[in-house]
């Protein structure tokens, strides 16, 4: 069933390589330093991936040089077909590794790639910086890891030296964060106590929709319907919405993501449930596709957890965010993780000024610049204040609620936000 | 395959034969609804009858699509491919029209009912001339070719109109305006949508007045002349030029209604919708007996039947399994379907 749409990828890959071959940069005098980037920016993914990828070159066109280097932003997409895919990371990765400038990346956005592509950057060595990943395998060996993604954090580094670290904060709390929200009375939660839950039967939304379901029957509510499916084949949800009301749901949590149609599903409640039912999902239905997809059921009771904290509540990012806003107008330029990519490639920059500071003032190797980024403490990010630890997590990430805001079109806006304990 | 058959022993030879293989095919069918009986009885009556209506309504438009591809096939014995991706145009085409018609979301309504029938003629218009373009590009210079070699320009056919609409509306998914009206009621335990009365009726209403037309129609009676016998129709007089494009428009257009009909339903279309919905209506077409008209009908409607019951009932990840389990089944143990294929006599 692999079919050949060659065309349109060829000439919306045109578009997107036209659109960011733009390089920013100011005059060094000392040489050339290249930042990378690989996120999905076209296709049905590019909605999170585009927002991401221009927070990061702001980061880097604000900053210009670093210790006397002009730095460069060189861009990659890892989407194929207009989905993020693996195999097309590893490729980036490959070219990246071979451009002696690129000294780290910002990237990637989906945790099956990072899973691909942090083994092919570890033995380089390459510093990858992520803004958005949140399987918790990708940097913490838990018991069920082998057996649940078929991976664990060391078998990722042939090499045994961490290169991986990302600000998002880890699944183990998307899920359980929404289902103890979900639970507790109003106004400080929902106070749902009948749940149904699906998933998308992918490693992300399976993870967060058991790691849901788990918390949410362990502290006292009914996960009274718990059903997968499978995107590619899954349009008409009608069947699985009477099965939900059937058994008596007051809402839904879905493990999935827009691009794999987990909103489709609200848009058809209409008429069935009363506008008032509640949708919750994980980071992946926080986009503007899902509203669409919502349809006339974009109603205030959908909510979505984001692994990062929002930089519009940081009153000392408030200038850079608004200058942000406009160089970059526009719904469209602004996504969840926008200032995510912004602080990852902040931090990229800072630690490769360490490394080169640490270097004599000379261009660092990779290997040190990927120490000097396991030493960054107390950044001050547009996030939050930054510490990364030895397996490449923040130590305390924050996790921020979202809900929409109806209108035309409605809006993800916060709701609240909270620090959740990090590994150490 | 004869020869190898022959050099078979005669008792493993009759398991090919007829009779055995009904009985198989009889006992998997028996053995999936006692398991699907034994599940029923677990939910309540009222949860059957709702996911019955939405087997119905998913299986009428299911059917809608395999009539094109069971006339295509039953004309000049080609697969078109193409046809799931025109179902889908018809959803593009449709949204593309409601703003003109000033049709939108939120906006139900008596006074609405003509213009969406409008918007529908129009939908049903355009997707049977692009049909008959892909025919008359494609499909007619191969005619003569290879069959293998109409198939793969079909295949094609499919990834050009899908990247046609990817670069149309773009990869995301469209939302598609609610325009029915939402209105539940019950009749005793079954509580029904209008929504799905409207969608089951004019899917059903098109299937009727579209096997009547084959049946009555000089057109008609031209199509059945031409998929029995190219060359005999020819020398009667009959313009097999002419047949085979009114068949791929007639076809088309029924993918198009199909199109704004599912549109409606589900809320939503994206440009690879066709692929999938495609390969089950073909199952559907092949499990009522492919060139059957009335088989086609009856395969999309037990599809969907099947569909819903298992994404329900089961798990949902079996039911592609199942879906395509029944398209080799059904050629293995009964290849000319549950109404009969018709093939032309030569």
């Amino acid at each position: 069933m692999v079919r050949a749409r060659g065309l349109a990828v060829l000439i919306i890959a045109t578009f997107v390589a036209f659109a960011c071959g733009g390089s920013t940069g100011g005059s060094g005098s000392k040489g050339e330093i290249d930042i990378a980037s690989d996120l999905p920016t076209s296709g049905a993914d590019a909605s999170s991936g585009m927002p991401t990828q221009l927070g990061a070159a702001f980061a880097v066109s604000r900053a210009g040089t670093v210790r006397g280097y002009s730095l460069k932003f060189v861009p990659y997409d890892d989407a194929t077909q207009g989905v993020h895919d693996p195999a097309h990371g590893v490729q980036n990765v490959q070219a990246m590794i071979s451009n002696k400038l690129i000294l780290g990346m910002v990237g990637p956005f989906n945790s099956n790639v990072a899973k691909a592509e942090i083994p092919v950057a570890n033995a380089a060595p390459l510093a990858m910086m992520s803004p958005s990943n949140t399987n918790e395998c990708l940097t913490v060996t838990y018991p069920y890891c082998q057996a649940a993604d078929g991976f664990t954090a060391e078998s990722l580094r042939p090499s045994t030296v961490n290169n991986y670290f990302r600000v998002a904060a880890p699944d183990t709390f998307q899920g359980p964060a929404m289902a103890d929200f979900a639970l507790k009375a109003a106004p400080a939660g929902l106070g749902i106590t009948k749940i149904a839950v699906w998933d998308d039967e992918e490693t992300f939304g399976q993870g967060v929709a058991n790691n849901f379901a788990k918390e949410f029957a362990a502290k006292g509510g009914t996960v009274v319907d718990r059903k997968s499916y499978d995107p590619k084949a899954k349009s008409d949800f009608h069947d699985f919405l009477a099965s939900a009301k059937a058994n008596g749901a007051q809402g839904i949590y879905v493990g999935g993501t827009s691009a794999t149609g987990a909103c489709k599903a609200r848009g058809q409640m209409a008429g069935l449930f009363n506008p008032d039912i509640y949708y919750l999902g994980p980071d992946g239905i926080g986009d503007a596709q899902c509203i669409t997809d919502s349809g006339s059921m974009a109603t205030a009771n959908m909510y979505a957890t984001q692994g990062v904290a929002d930089a519009s509540q940081n009153p000392s990012a408030a200038s850079i965010v608004a200058a942000y806003t406009s160089a970059n107008p526009g719904s469209n330029n602004l996504g969840a993780y926008t200032f995510a990519g912004y602080d990852c490639a902040a931090i990229l920059i800072d630690a490769i000024g360490r490394a080169i500071d640490a270097n004599g003032g000379n261009t660092p190797t990779r290997a040190q610049v990927i120490t000097a980024l396991g030493q960054t403490k107390n950044f001050q990010g547009l996030t939050g204040v930054i510490t990364l630890n030895a397996a490449g997590d923040q130590t305390t990430p924050t996790l921020q609620f979202q809900q929409v805001k109806p209108g035309s079109p409605g809006t993800w806006v916060f709701k609240s936000q909270f620090a959740v304990g990090g590994t150490s | 395959m004869i020869g190898a058959l022959a050099r078979m022993p005669s008792t493993l030879r009759t398991f090919g034969g007829s009779q055995v293989s009904n009985l198989v095919g009889l006992l998997i069918v028996a053995g999936a609804l006692a398991l699907t009986l034994q599940h029923v009885l677990q939910h309540s009556a009222s949860f059957f009858f709702q996911i019955l209506i939405i087997g119905i309504a998913d299986g009428t438009i299911y059917g809608l699509i395999a009539l094109g591809y069971t006339m295509v096939y039953g004309i000049i014995e080609l697969i078109n491919f193409a046809h799931g991706d025109v179902f889908t145009l018809g959803g593009y085409f449709s949204l593309a029209l409601f703003p003109i018609f000033g049709i939108a979301e939120g906006k139900a309504g008596f006074g609405y009912v003509i213009p969406l029938l409008v918007v529908a003629a129009i939908t049903m218009l355009l997707c049977g001339v692009v049909n008959v373009a892909i025919e008359r590009v494609a499909y007619r210079p191969l005619r003569h070719a290879p069959r293998l070699a109409p198939l793969i320009t079909a295949i094609g056919m499919s990834s050009i109109l899908e990247g046609a609409m990817y670069l149309w509306r773009g990869p995301n998914s469209l939302h598609y305006p609610d325009l029915l009206p939402l209105t539940r009621f019950n009749i005793g335990p079954v509580n029904i949508g209008v929504k799905d009365l409207i969608v089951i009726t004019f899917a059903l209403v098109l299937v009727v007045v579209f096997t009547l037309f084959i049946n009555l129609s000089k057109l008609g009676k031209a199509m059945r002349a031409t998929a029995q016998d190219r060359d005999a129709a020819q020398l009667m007089g009959i313009d097999i030029n002419r047949t085979i494009s009114a068949t791929f428009f007639i076809g088309a257009a029924l993918a198009g209604a199909g199109g704004i009909t599912w549109g409606l339903y589900i809320s939503s279309v994206d440009p690879f919708l066709g692929f999938i919905t495609g390969l089950i209506a073909f199952t559907a077409a092949v499990f009522g007996g492919i060139g059957n008209i009335p088989g086609a009908a009856l395969g999309g409607l037990l599809i969907g039947l099947i569909r819903a019951f298992s994404d329900s009932y089961f798990d949902s990840s079996w039911t592609e399994v199942l879906i395509f389990g029944i398209l080799i089944a059904t050629l293995v143990f009964r290849p000319t379907g549950l109404l009969g294929m018709r093939v032309p006599e030569k």
